[in-house]
């Protein structure tokens, strides 16, 4: 049996009778077998994925109704909760949460017969951009073993890129989903902020972040977002999207349409195989009938220490709930003062996020406030000015997903600045709410290359029809596992 | 350039014992980077939020959770969660 | 001059689901961690979800109190570590980006002192700690997250107050006018907690907690202001500082923990959108409050002629006032108000009896219809009122169940009247002579009848006997 086919072969497939979704899950379930040993995309696999794959093989067999999934394996990023499982964020602090509810696109997931094949790896509370970050080791990039995954979803990218699901749910709060896709050669796709719910999804910087899809093609991205998307109530923060079909019409082509090339995300710094990459993935899209013109956007320059100041800030005050008190691992409170207990039971947070909680407790202090959050959150608002100013001259903005190629485990975990700048063209849609998206588009010895597009808020279909457009220019070579 | 002491006194705030020493250089680096915000000329700009209508909110009903969540926490002797004791 | 401020805590008691979450606002009926959810108890990935209630409930507050109310409303995150907190940090609101809490700047009378209010703004309650332990040593918290998310009202004053009783009167009518707009319960154990600042002339201001009633109030700022005049006129320098009320020693201590140290980092709560309020949603929320205290005594008073003592007392009363809307008809109004003033308010006047009092507003029309008929006089009035709280049973059932009806029978009276005049020689002689002293013969008759004689016939009849 392939299981090297989309989500969407997949459901017609099964529905077809053509193959059972019992099959399909135990051949993937043996995939994760063979492979993850040396990947290492998950932290924790469901024993029971056969048994719900045979359910629902007799439902459709019994004629009952089925959900659109048909029994899909999806994997789960680990800072989402699926109840009674382990959730751990890839932190040593929740290595024994167990959530007691399932996260609404869970929930969706459930009643469409999706079948979560298991828990897949992050940088520890979705901080990083390599994996190197998770407290049970990285992850491995398929492409080649030495290198990294991206991040922070990288178990994601993984675990779709090395057939060891048909899709995958990661976040991501400044290019989390699109960093690994691009790096892993998926698709990885961040829709507009409020367009998910995140409900149930384990915040790390609440107000940019949004869950995700990463799977193998454009429509199974938009099939996965006709799932999850939506007005949820347990979400304050979503916004009604009118049930849109994202996959109707979604050939419907660029033609005509303006794109705009952000100038800031392929200048210093770039990889000059990124930049004839995009360059390529430019002329292509203009001999599909689209116009392509520089734009400059120039508060990108500063989107960078923007985000990482309003991430700190966020997440020093999402984490402080890790107390070990209410939920955590065994560490009696017995003969402990309640300040010195916390500070020692926390000390289970990795090195990573110890360092961004002293920049959470620095940047928004009294004292600091005024130089560093409240100015982040003014920048914010311009760049997000500027971007709205773009889009009413063009339909579309289009970057290199990462200035850089996938560099190798270890080669740059003790350089912070030079960390922050990888995120230069990610960041940008979360900081202004907009949709973006990663295409596979190349493999530049050896190692994928990706291209990012990013519409204005709410026009994701929009931005799946140009994506696949683009997507359908390309012809990548098969993953070497 | 931050000091040793204010990393010290934050991380005290953060409820975090530091016991790697190279996280002083570390968040230093990380906070110079930020510097950088000061030549953004962003001093006279809005903060830009996001807003909804009050009819959006959530009707005032009691829906008891479905399940013995004290069960599943932490407890002491099943009824209470136990905190160190404050000095 | 003393200088008092107050940052009183409400919680919205009439609400029936927390602020965040739809467990239960009222905790108080639930066994210790059963009333709980993943959003209240601060687990990983749950969000809040703002009660659309507590908002509007909020705002009427504001509106009560003349308060400004802003267009757009936020929420903020106020972040510190407690063990009653489940989140570490408390959603609450600030006003550092314009005018954003539920209320800005109004006012309360006080009498004829006018006592500014500087915000109000909505918050969530955190747990309750319980200390176990024989000493300070082996002490044991133990944590209670019924409350958590409760929703909370805090309204702060500008330091207007001169003296304790200007306070206690300013949290009378405070609570008085809560419980009036329907928004909390007053009386339940725990729903109005204040902290109060005090500052004498030359010194700085002291900010005193953890005051467990509005009694304790009064007592602990009159503590600090002796406390303050005492260090001042032995020219020690009163520090500003944070005290805490020793209930067990009625004093104020100064407080050990650094709160000068904290630095709350506040920062928008981005789970929460800023709320629209604009006017149509202001003016049907002032259209849904209900009547004012002081609109309703004026009412009282002009409609239906109750004099002002009545219906001041009648009107700061919502359990009262309520009572009396339903039982009163434009007739029997001033009887009504006269029955609850003076012998209802005595009889069910504890939250425990009011609540497992049988009476409702039908009885209190039956009893002054059968008053203003003659049927039952005063003193059965009252008697009558005792057994209904007590049981629930109609009035005329209470009648003839203890034989209060009037004795009206001009047979049956004159029989009594005629063997209190054989009794009483000297009375009547005096009578005879000032007629004014018939009342005690009166009296008389009352006596032996229980008090169910009908007054205006026994005085004709005793008249006529005499002359």
């Amino acid at each position: 049996m392939n299981i090297k086919i989309s989500a969407l072969q997949f459901t017609r497939e099964v529905k077809s009778g053509n193959i059972s979704a019992e099959d399909f899950i135990a051949k993937t379930m043996e995939q994760i077998q063979n492979v993850d040993d040396s990947l290492h995309a998950f932290l924790s696999i469901n024993d029971k994925a056969v048994d719900q794959a045979r359910e629902i093989d007799k439902k459709i067999k019994l004629g009952e109704k089925i959900g659109q999934c048909f029994g899909m394996p999806i994997s789960i990023k680990d800072n989402i909760c699926i109840k009674d499982t382990k959730t751990t964020c890839a932190s040593k602090m929740l290595e024994n949460f167990i959530a007691p509810y399932d996260a609404t696109v869970i929930t969706k997931l459930k009643q469409q017969d999706a079948i979560f094949v298991g828990k897949v790896n992050l940088d520890e509370f979705a901080m990083g951009l390599s994996t190197e970050f998770s407290a049970y080791g990285p992850s491995k990039n398929p492409w080649n073993t030495d290198y990294v995954p991206g991040g922070s979803s990288g178990g994601s990218a993984v675990s779709v890129s090395a057939f060891e699901c048909v899709a995958s749910l990661g976040s991501d709060t400044g290019g989390s989903v699109r960093n690994p896709a691009s790096f892993c050669s998926t698709v990885g796709y961040k829709p507009t902020y409020g367009l998910i719910s995140r409900y149930g999804l384990i915040s790390y910087a609440n107000s940019i972040e949004q869950i995700g899809p990463l799977t193998r093609t454009v429509e199974d991205a938009a099939f996965m977002l006709n799932l999850i998307a939506g007005l949820d109530p347990n979400d304050n923060t979503t916004v009604d999207n009118n049930n849109e079909d994202y996959l109707k019409d979604i050939n419907s082509g660029i033609e005509g349409k303006k794109i705009g090339i952000i100038k800031e995300m392929i200048g210093e710094g770039i990889d000059p195989s990124v930049l004839s990459a995009t360059k390529d993935a430019i002329s292509k899209l203009e001999g599909l009938g689209a116009t392509c013109e520089e734009v400059s956007l120039d508060m990108v320059k500063y989107s960078v220490a923007a985000y990482y100041t309003i991430t700190a800030t966020e997440a020093g005050s999402n984490l402080a709930r890790y107390d070990n008190l209410r939920y955590g691992y065994d560490f009696s409170v017995e003969g402990y003062e309640f300040n010195s207990y916390i500070e020692k039971a926390r000390k289970k947070l990795g090195p990573e996020v110890t360092r961004r909680m002293i920049l959470g407790g620095f940047v928004p202090s009294a004292g600091h406030t005024g130089k560093y959050f409240l100015k982040a959150l003014k920048v914010k608002s311009k760049l997000t000015r500027q971007i709205n100013d773009a889009f009413k001259k063009f339909d579309l903005l289009i970057s290199p997903t990462v200035p850089i190629l996938p560099f190798k485990i270890g080669e740059k975990i003790n350089d912070p600045v030079s960390l922050f700048l990888i995120d230069i063209n990610t960041v940008t849609a979360n900081l202004t709410g907009k949709p973006a998206i990663s295409i596979p588009y190349v493999i530049s010895n050896g190692l994928p290359i990706g291209i990012q597009l990013i519409a204005n808020s709410m026009n994701d279909k929009l931005l799946l029809q140009a994506a696949y457009a683009l997507e359908k220019t390309v012809q990548l070579p098969e993953v070497p596992i | 350039m931050v000091s040793r002491e204010e990393i010290e006194h934050v991380a005290k705030l953060m409820r975090i014992e530091i016991d790697d020493p190279t996280i002083y250089e570390r968040v230093d680096k990380m906070i110079g980077y930020f510097d950088i915000l000061d030549s953004a000329g962003v001093e006279s700009e809005e903060i830009s939020v996001r807003e909804i209508s009050l009819t959006n909110l959530r009707e005032d009903k009691y829906i008891p959770f479905d399940e013995k969540l004290i069960e599943k926490l932490n407890s002491y002797k099943g009824t209470y969660v136990r905190a160190p004791k404050m000095v | 001059m003393t200088k008092i401020g107050l940052e009183i805590h409400s919680q919205l008691t009439k609400l029936e689901s927390k602020l965040f979450c739809s467990c239960k606002a009222n905790y108080r009926e639930f066994e210790p961690n059963t009333n709980i959810c993943p959003i209240c108890i601060g687990l990983p990935g749950s969000l809040p979800r703002l009660n659309q209630k507590a908002v509007e409930k909020a705002t009427m507050i504001a509106m009560a109190l003349n308060c400004s109310t802003p267009e757009k409303i936020a929420f903020f995150r106020k972040n510190y570590f407690y063990p009653d907190l489940p989140k570490n940090f408390q959603i609450t609101q600030l006003n550092i980006y314009g005018d954003t809490s539920v209320g800005g700047i109004g006012t309360l009378m006080v009498g004829e002192k006018k006592i500014r209010i500087t915000r109000i703004q909505l918050e969530e309650d955190p747990g309750r700690l319980i200390y176990e332990g024989s000493s300070e040593k082996n002490l044991v918290t133990l944590v209670d997250y019924n409350r958590a998310g409760t929703p909370l009202v805090e309204i702060v004053t500008e330091p207007d107050f001169e003296n304790p009783r200007e306070v206690r009167e300013f949290l009378n009518i405070l609570s008085d006018l809560l419980e009036n707009l329907g928004v909390s319960d007053p009386s339940l154990e725990g729903a109005m907690r204040a902290d109060a600042n005090v500052s004498i002339e030359g010194g700085n201001k002291v900010e005193i907690k953890n005051i467990g009633s509005f009694h304790d109030l009064e007592k602990a700022v009159h503590f600090e202001i002796t406390r303050q005049q005492s260090l001042h006129s032995r020219n020690i320098p009163i520090i500003q500082e944070t005290r805490h009320w020793d209930d067990k020693r009625k004093i104020t201590v100064s407080s050990r923990s650094k709160e000068e140290d904290l630095d709350y980092r506040y920062f928008l709560e981005g789970d929460i959108p800023w709320i629209k309020i604009g006017n149509e949603i202001k003016e049907k929320l002032k259209s849904e409050m209900p009547e004012s205290i002081s609109s309703k005594k004026q009412r009282y008073i002009s409609k239906y002629d109750i004099p002002v003592q009545v219906a001041d007392v009648l009107s700061s009363n919502k359990f009262y006032s309520d009572l009396f809307e339903d039982a009163h008809t434009k007739e029997n109004a001033k009887e009504v108000a006269n029955i609850i003033t003076t012998d209802l308010m005595g009889l069910i006047d504890t939250r425990e009896k009011r609540e497992s009092s049988k009476l409702k507003p039908f009885h209190l029309k039956e009893i002054s219809d059968s008053i203003q008929s003659g049927r039952i006089t005063r003193t059965s009035a009252k008697n009558a009122l005792y057994e209904i709280v007590k049981t629930g049973k109609t009035l005329s059932d209470i009648i003839s169940e203890l034989d209060l009806g009037n004795v009206s029978d001009e047979y049956e009276l004159l029989k009594i009247i005629e063997l209190v005049i054989l009794e009483e020689p000297q009375a009547v002689k005096q009578a005879k002579s000032n007629p004014q002293t018939i009342n005690y013969l009166v009296g008389k008759v009352m006596q032996k009848t229980k008090g169910k004689a009908d007054p205006k016939l026994t005085l004709d009849l005793l008249k006529k006997k005499i002359q």
